[in-house]
């Protein structure tokens, strides 16, 4: 009850937050965006088409009645058809969301996971060499670029020089074990590049926490080194742990996706807003900007309420 | 206390802890003996980084190592050598066979587990309970060490609790396996006086009833002599004086004690204008005399004392010992 008290408080003190980047974004991307009137028009027009196509775009109404326009779209959900293809915006997003979800899920889990375990195994065996190695392919596998990783992947696994086992590009999923193929190799590559930062953080963040009086106690009372640092230590150390989680969602939602959707070939939403920005696809833009907001303030919210969920001293008040 | 008929529970030998520093070895605790005896309590007084909270952590074997480490000496408890234990054994033996209480109660507790979460665990870790068995066990507990409705508070987490309420759970979880030994760690230092009285007196009364020996370290010399039988004045890492409580406060043989009796703040029959204090600073660790280590505070300090450095020579009858060749007598 409590929790759903502070949900609906939350929720209602993100709508501020929401008007003010879709206010933003109306400013760059509509009101000083691209202007399409001389795209629809022929040559040489005179100024009478010029206003009647003005017009029919609404670029004649005032500035709040714009802005207006944009809002309503916003919270019916309803933001026209394509500028591109012709397909209604919500049609597109209903058909490319899901393929970027089923896309990036995988990885974004496994590399938070793989993360986590591979920091305790770190600040557990702390200054020794396993500790080092860990540190080092982290390093390693921070330091090399993206687009290589994916380039060495693709090579690797899916093309004659290597294993072949898997597609390059594309995504013609029907079948459950069609999926997996589509999604092994960015996985892997994600994973690959998300590993060594997420494992060099969350390490960090366990060595704090070591060096607090309370895990001192456990000791003194016998706590055994492993049960230490997955009960007393990790514990402790979940909120930084799902802050990070928790504010990479957006950023992997939105640009983790654009690249790797165009390296592999994935028609998911990434691409989709890639080709928007490049070709000036208002509608499809204002969407994505819109729900990317919308979608920030619901990842703040469940934070704040994982965070009570962790640590008891967190207050919903 | 220290009589011929009882082996002690507690015989430390020639104990030297070092930590390794940038700027090389640092001996915090050099080369130092004592014993407790059972039922005994034993204050371990001087002041900050005199090497007394080291002596204490290094019991349980709780000092970081590294950068710490057990150069030479002997810590028998109960016949066996603790230095000489594996960690698993070590483990077995904290919280069970010696506990620990520590400062700071506020961050002693782990924050987010209830009290009765932690108290479960250390009582399943060292006896073979089942959780309910554990929980009404932990209930009791903090029943004894005087909290009230422990039913109900045994769900809180440490934050909803005052420092004393904190400092109380940590002695019963400390007691809550029948400890014979329990370090504690200037236990009172961060409570206000009110809170240190009762909790002190807490202490003392369940020592009693639980039979156990204690090692009470502290730089509050009121507690020592309100709560102890014996005493050690540690500086610089060495032991400087040991005697029974009454002999220490009222004949203390080394002019270092002799100074931190005289700087308490009391009510004193003449006025004075300032409370006397020890003048001159702590050596440093890295920097010590050769001779002994206060000779250059010490008003009754010759070139003997800055030559060699004295060694603690026990009496057999009493017990007592100090390291000084002018001792006040």
């Amino acid at each position: 009850m409590e929790v759903l008290q502070y949900a609906i408080r939350k929720l209602i003190g993100g709508i501020p937050l929401v008007l003010g980047v879709t206010f933003i974004s109306f400013l760059l991307m509509v009101y000083f965006g691209p202007d399409k009137t001389y795209e629809l028009l022929g040559k040489n027009p005179t100024q009478e088409q010029i206003d009647e196509i003005r017009h029919e775009l609404g670029y004649d109404k005032p500035f709040m009645v714009r802005y207006g326009e944009y809002l309503k779209e916003m919270a019916t959900l309803d933001f026209g058809a394509s500028d591109s293809t012709g397909e209604p915006v919500s049609k597109v997003l209903a058909r490319t969301v899901p393929i970027s979800l089923a896309l990036i899920t995988p990885g974004f889990i496994l590399g938070n996971l793989l993360g986590i375990l591979l920091a305790l195994i770190a600040a557990y065996h702390r200054s020794g060499p396993i500790d080092k190695y860990i540190m080092g392919f982290s390093v390693v596998g921070m330091s090399i670029s993206f687009l290589i990783v994916v380039i060495a992947f693709q090579i690797i696994f899916s093309s004659s020089y290597g294993l072949n086992a898997f597609p390059v590009r594309g995504w013609n999923v029907h079948s459950f074990s069609d999926y997996l193929r589509y999604i092994t190799v960015p996985t892997l590559a994600t994973v690959f590049v998300a590993l060594g930062y997420n494992t060099r953080f969350y390490r960090a963040v366990l060595v704090e926490e070591m060096t607090r009086d309370h895990v001192r106690t456990a000791k003194a009372f016998g706590t055994r080194p492993g049960k230490l640092l997955y009960k007393n230590i990790l514990k402790n150390s979940m909120i930084p742990i799902i802050t990070r989680i928790m504010f990479s969602i957006p950023l992997v939602v939105v640009s983790g996706s654009l690249i790797i959707e165009s390296y592999f070939g994935i028609p998911g939403i990434g691409k989709v807003t890639y080709d928007a920005i490049t070709t000036g696809d208002q509608p499809i833009l204002k969407a994505v900007v819109g729900l990317t907001a919308v979608l920030f303030v619901i990842t703040l919210l469940i934070t704040d309420i994982l965070y009570r969920v962790v640590d008891p001293r967190v207050s919903l008040k | 206390m220290s009589s011929e008929h009882t082996a002690p529970l507690l015989s430390v030998r020639n104990l030297v802890v070092e930590f390794s520093t940038r700027y090389g070895p640092v001996r915090a605790v050099d080369d130092i003996s004592f014993d407790v005896y059972p039922n005994e309590t034993v204050g371990i007084v001087g002041e900050s980084g005199c090497g007394k909270t080291v002596t204490g952590l290094t019991l349980l074997q709780l000092i970081p190592m590294p950068p710490g480490r057990i150069v030479q000496g002997s810590i028998k408890f109960d016949g066996r050598d603790l230095t000489k234990l594996s960690e698993k054994e070590m483990q077995e033996m904290r919280g069970s066979d010696i506990s620990m209480i520590f400062q700071e109660p506020m961050t002693a507790l782990n924050p987010v587990f209830s009290v009765g979460n932690q108290m479960i665990d250390v009582l399943r870790r060292h006896k073979n309970l089942t959780r309910r068995q554990a929980r009404e066990l932990a209930i009791n507990m903090l029943d004894t060490v005087g909290i009230p409705a422990p039913r109900k508070r045994i769900d809180e987490y440490p934050h909803q609790m005052s420092g004393g309420m904190r400092q109380r759970v940590m002695i019963a979880m400390a007691l809550s396996c029948g400890p014979k030994l329990l370090i504690a760690d200037e236990p009172t230092t961060a409570l206000d006086v009110t809170t240190q009285a009762q909790v002190m007196e807490q202490i003392v009364k369940l020592q009693d009833e639980f039979h156990m020996s204690m090692i009470l370290v502290t730089h509050d010399l009121g507690v020592v002599a309100e709560s102890c039988d014996r005493a050690i004045v540690m500086y610089c890492g060495n032991i400087i004086e040991t005697a029974a409580i009454d002999d220490l406060f009222h004949k203390p043989q080394h002019p270092y004690t002799r100074g931190l009796l005289d700087s308490i703040p009391r009510i004193r029959e003449e006025r004075v204008a300032e409370l006397p204090i020890i003048r001159g600073i702590v050596p440093d660790l890295l920097h010590l005399p050769d001779g002994c280590r206060f000779a250059d505070r010490c008003p009754r300090a010759t070139d003997e004392c800055r030559k060699d450095k004295p060694v603690v020579n026990i009496d057999p009858v009493t017990g007592n010992g100090v390291a000084c060749y002018h001792p006040m007598g």
